[in-house]
C-alpha cells in the first residue's frame, strides 16, 4: 500500500476594471482632434485689431497638438508686430510675445516684436503695488518667454502673499504659487451628480486651476477619484469650438495626463507609448487579455518589475480605450510534493500547507473494504474523510484543505479501514500535517458558528438636562402660586367655623387618595393602585356622601 | 384712560359687593391654577419640554383642573339656578371631587 501527497498550486484570478470608478468611459480620439483644428485655422485666417490672444490660441493649440503650422503663418506675425502695443494691458503682451515665439516669427520676420519699452512697461508691473496677481503671472511668464532676468524676485514674492491675503478668489490665485491654498482651491470646486468635478467660472477657469495645481512640485493636490471626476468633466466638453476653448481643454487634460495621479493617464489619448503602472501585491508572471467589443487584442504579456518591489509595468501600445484586463498572479510552486509510504512505517517530517493546497491520499489494498476513511484529528476535533475507488482500483482521498477546515493546527493523518469480515478494524496513524489558514478565514469561519452575540435594546439617550439651580427655581415658581391662593382665601374670608370633626373622615379619605396617588407616581403599579383605590374611595364616597347631605339638610 | 380706571375699579367694586363668598373662593382657586399653568408653559418656553410627558401631564392638569373649576362655578352660582335645577351645589361638588380623582389618577400615570 502506498499513497502520495501532491501540493496543487492554486491560482488566483483577479480581475481589475480600470479606471476604478470606470466613471471615464471616454477619451480624445484622432476624429475629436481633426475637429479641434478648423478652429485654430480661423485664428490665423481672421485676424482682428482688437484681439491678438487669438492668434496665441491658434499658434497654442498647433503647438499642443504638435501639428504644423498653416501656411499663412507669417501674417500673423505681420499682425502681431502691426498692433502690438507696450501699453496694452499684460494679458494682450503675453500673448503677443507667446504667439512670437510659437510661431517663431523671429525667422520668419528677422526682428523682434519687444522693444526695450516693452521690457521696462513689464518690470515695472512687477514692482507697482497695485498690480494683480494675474498681471503678475503674465508678466513673468512674459519675461521668461524672452528669457529675461526676472528682477528682485523676493519683492515679487512678497507682492505676492500680500495680493493673496487681500483676495482669496479663484482667478486670482492661478494655483501658481500658492502651495498652502492648494486645499482650498480644491475645496471650492463643484461637483455635479457625484460624477464630474469643476470650478465654477466653466472650462477656463477650471482649466487655468487644474494646469496651475498639476504644475506644483512635490504635492499631491487629487486624490485618484478627484483626477476622474475632473477628467469626466473635461471629456464632457470635447464639443468646444472656439480656439480658446479647446486650448484651455487640451492644457489641462495634458496636465492630467502627465500627473502621477495614475491610471487616468491611459484614457487620454497619446499617440506615444502608454506605461500602465501597477500597485499590486507581489506579481510573478502576468497574463493579461484586454478586450474591447469582447476581441482579445493582448494576452499572456509577463510584466516588468517597476522602481519599487511592488510596482510591475505593462506597456500597452494600443488604441486609446477602454479596456478589461485580467491578472493572474501565481503563489507557491507549481510541482506537486509527492511522498510514498508503506505500512506500517511513518512519515519522517511534518507535511507543510496552507490554504492554496490540497491533500491527496492514494492507496491500494490487496482487496476492497467496506468502510476506508481518512481521520485529521486535533485534540478533540475531528475530520474524517470517505476515501473512493478510482478506475484503478486505488482508494483516492482529494482534500480542498481551505474548503474542508476551518483553523489553522497541527492535524494527525489516520487511515481507518474497516470491514464486517474484520473483527477488529485496521487503524494506522501515518504522521501529521501543519495547516497554516489565512487568519482572515479564521476569523470568518468562527463567526459563522457559535451563539450570535446578544442583542440589547438601546435606549434613546437622555437629553441635556437644565441645569440643577433653573429647575428648582421653576419648580418654587409652579408652587408659588398656592400662597397666592391661600392669602385670598383668607382674605375673601373663608368659613373654617363651620367645619365640624364630622367632615374629618371624608378629608382623610380625600387625602389617603392623593397619598396613593403620590405613591402611585413614586413606586406603585397601576394594579395595586386600583386595589387600594377601591377601599380608600367607596371610604370616601360614604362620608362625603354623609358630610354633604347634612349641609344640604341643615340648608334647608 | 381716566374712563378705563373707572372701569376697572367700578368692576372691582361690584364684584367685592355682589359676587357670594363661595363664587370668590373658586375665583381664588381658578386663578391659583391659571398662574401655575402660566409657570409650567414659560419653563417649556424658555427651558424645554424635556421630559415632555412630565410637561404635558402637568400642564394637562392645569387645563383640566381649570375647566372642573369653572363647571362647579357655573353649577354654584345662584344666578344659574334655572338651568341647573334639582342639582344643588353639595351634589356639584361631590362631582367636582369625583373628576378630580379620575383626573389625577390620569396625569399621575402620565407624569412618569
Amino acid at each position: 500500500m502506498h499513497f502520495f501527497q501532491k501540493m496543487k498550486n492554486s491560482l488566483i484570478i483577479a480581475s481589475i476594471l480600470l479606471c476604478t470608478q470606470a466613471s471615464i468611459s471616454d477619451y480624445i480620439s484622432k476624429a475629436d482632434i481633426e475637429k479641434f483644428l478648423p478652429a485654430f485655422k480661423s485664428t490665423f485666417e481672421n485676424f482682428n485689431e482688437e484681439d491678438l490672444s487669438n492668434v496665441y490660441y491658434g499658434a497654442k493649440g498647433f503647438t499642443l497638438l504638435s501639428q504644423p503650422l498653416p501656411a499663412n503663418a507669417g501674417d500673423a506675425c505681420k499682425h502681431l508686430q502691426k498692433f502690438f502695443k507696450d501699453d496694452s494691458n499684460t494679458e494682450i503682451i503675453f500673448h503677443s510675445l507667446a504667439s512670437w515665439s510659437l510661431i517663431n516669427c523671429n525667422k520668419i520676420l528677422n526682428t523682434k516684436l519687444h522693444k526695450d519699452t516693452t521690457l521696462k512697461a513689464l518690470k515695472t508691473i512687477l514692482e507697482k503695488q497695485e498690480s494683480t496677481t494675474g498681471d503678475i503671472r503674465y508678466a513673468l511668464e512674459s519675461l521668461s518667454i524672452l528669457s529675461e532676468p526676472v528682477p528682485n524676485a523676493i519683492k515679487i514674492v512678497q507682492l505676492l502673499q500680500a495680493q493673496l491675503k487681500e483676495d482669496d478668489t479663484l482667478p486670482s490665485g492661478a494655483g501658481q504659487f500658492a502651495t498652502q491654498y492648494v486645499e482650498d482651491v480644491v475645496v471650492q470646486a463643484d461637483e455635479v451628480d457625484g460624477r464630474i468635478m469643476q470650478w465654477e467660472g466653466g472650462l477656463t477657469l477650471t482649466s487655468l486651476l487644474l494646469t496651475g495645481l498639476l504644475r506644483l512640485p512635490e504635492t499631491k493636490p487629487l486624490t485618484q477619484v478627484q483626477a476622474e471626476k475632473f477628467a469626466t468633466y473635461l471629456l464632457t466638453r470635447k464639443t468646444v469650438q472656439n480656439a480658446k476653448g479647446v486650448v484651455c481643454l487640451l492644457e489641462a487634460a495634458f496636465a492630467l495626463a502627465k500627473s502621477n495621479v495614475s491610471p487616468v493617464s491611459i484614457t487620454f489619448v497619446d499617440f506615444a507609448q502608454n506605461l500602465l503602472s501597477l500597485h499590486l501585491h507581489p506579481v510573478i508572471a502576468q497574463s493579461a487579455t484586454r478586450t474591447t467589443d469582447d476581441v482579445v487584442v493582448l494576452s499572456k504579456q509577463p510584466l516588468t518589475a517597476g522602481a519599487t518591489p511592488t510596482e510591475f509595468i505593462l506597456p500597452l501600445l494600443l488604441d486609446p480605450g477602454h479596456y478589461r484586463l485580467d491578472w493572474v498572479t501565481q503563489t507557491g510552486t507549481s510541482a506537486p510534493r509527492l511522498t510514498k509510504l508503506q505500512h506500517p512505517s511513518k512519515l519522517t517530517s511534518n507535511l507543510q500547507a496552507d490554504s492554496s493546497h490540497h491533500l491527496i491520499l492514494r492507496f491500494s489494498l490487496s482487496r476492497p473494504v467496506q468502510q476506508p476513511f481518512l481521520r485529521l484529528s486535533s485534540g478533540k476535533r475531528e475530520i474524517i474523510f470517505v476515501a473512493e475507488l478510482d478506475s484503478s482500483k486505488a482508494y483516492k482521498i482529494d482534500v480542498n484543505l481551505a474548503n474542508e477546515l476551518s483553523y489553522s493546527a497541527q492535524f494527525d493523518l489516520e487511515l481507518i479501514l474497516g470491514d464486517s469480515i474484520m473483527s477488529n478494524p485496521l487503524r494506522w496513524s501515518f504522521g501529521s500535517i501543519d495547516v497554516a489558514l489565512a487568519s482572515q478565514e479564521l476569523a470568518e469561519q468562527q463567526a459563522k458558528r457559535g451563539p450570535r452575540p446578544e442583542i440589547v435594546h438601546m435606549f434613546r439617550p437622555a437629553e441635556k438636562r437644565p441645569p440643577h439651580v433653573v429647575s428648582m427655581l421653576f419648580t418654587g415658581l409652579a408652587a408659588s402660586p398656592i400662597l397666592l391662593l391661600l392669602i385670598l382665601w383668607i382674605k375673601v374670608g373663608i368659613n373654617f367655623k363651620n367645619f365640624s370633626f364630622a367632615a374629618l373622615p371624608f378629608h382623610i379619605g380625600l387625602g389617603g387618595i392623593f397619598a396613593l396617588f403620590i405613591c402611585f407616581w413614586l413606586k406603585l403599579d397601576m394594579f395595586t393602585t386600583c386595589a387600594w383605590l377601591i377601599p380608600i374611595g367607596g371610604f370616601t364616597f360614604l362620608a362625603g356622601h354623609h358630610i354633604l347631605s347634612k349641609l344640604a339638610k341643615q340648608k334647608k | 384712560m381716566p374712563k378705563t380706571g373707572a372701569v376697572i375699579s367700578k368692576f372691582f367694586k361690584e364684584y367685592n359687593t355682589k359676587t357670594p363668598k363661595k363664587l370668590k373662593i373658586v375665583d381664588a382657586y381658578l386663578l391659583y391654577i391659571l398662574l401655575t399653568g402660566v409657570v409650567q408653559f414659560a419653563y417649556c418656553l424658555l427651558v424645554g419640554t424635556f421630559p415632555f410627558n412630565s410637561f404635558l401631564s402637568g400642564f394637562i392638569s392645569c387645563v383640566s383642573c381649570f375647566i372642573l373649576a369653572v363647571c362647579l362655578r357655573l353649577q354654584v352660582n345662584p344666578e344659574n339656578k334655572n338651568q341647573f335645577y334639582g342639582i344643588s351645589p353639595e351634589r356639584g361638588f361631590a362631582d367636582f371631587i369625583f373628576a378630580h380623582v379620575v383626573l389625577h389618577l390620569v396625569v399621575m400615570n402620565f407624569i412618569g
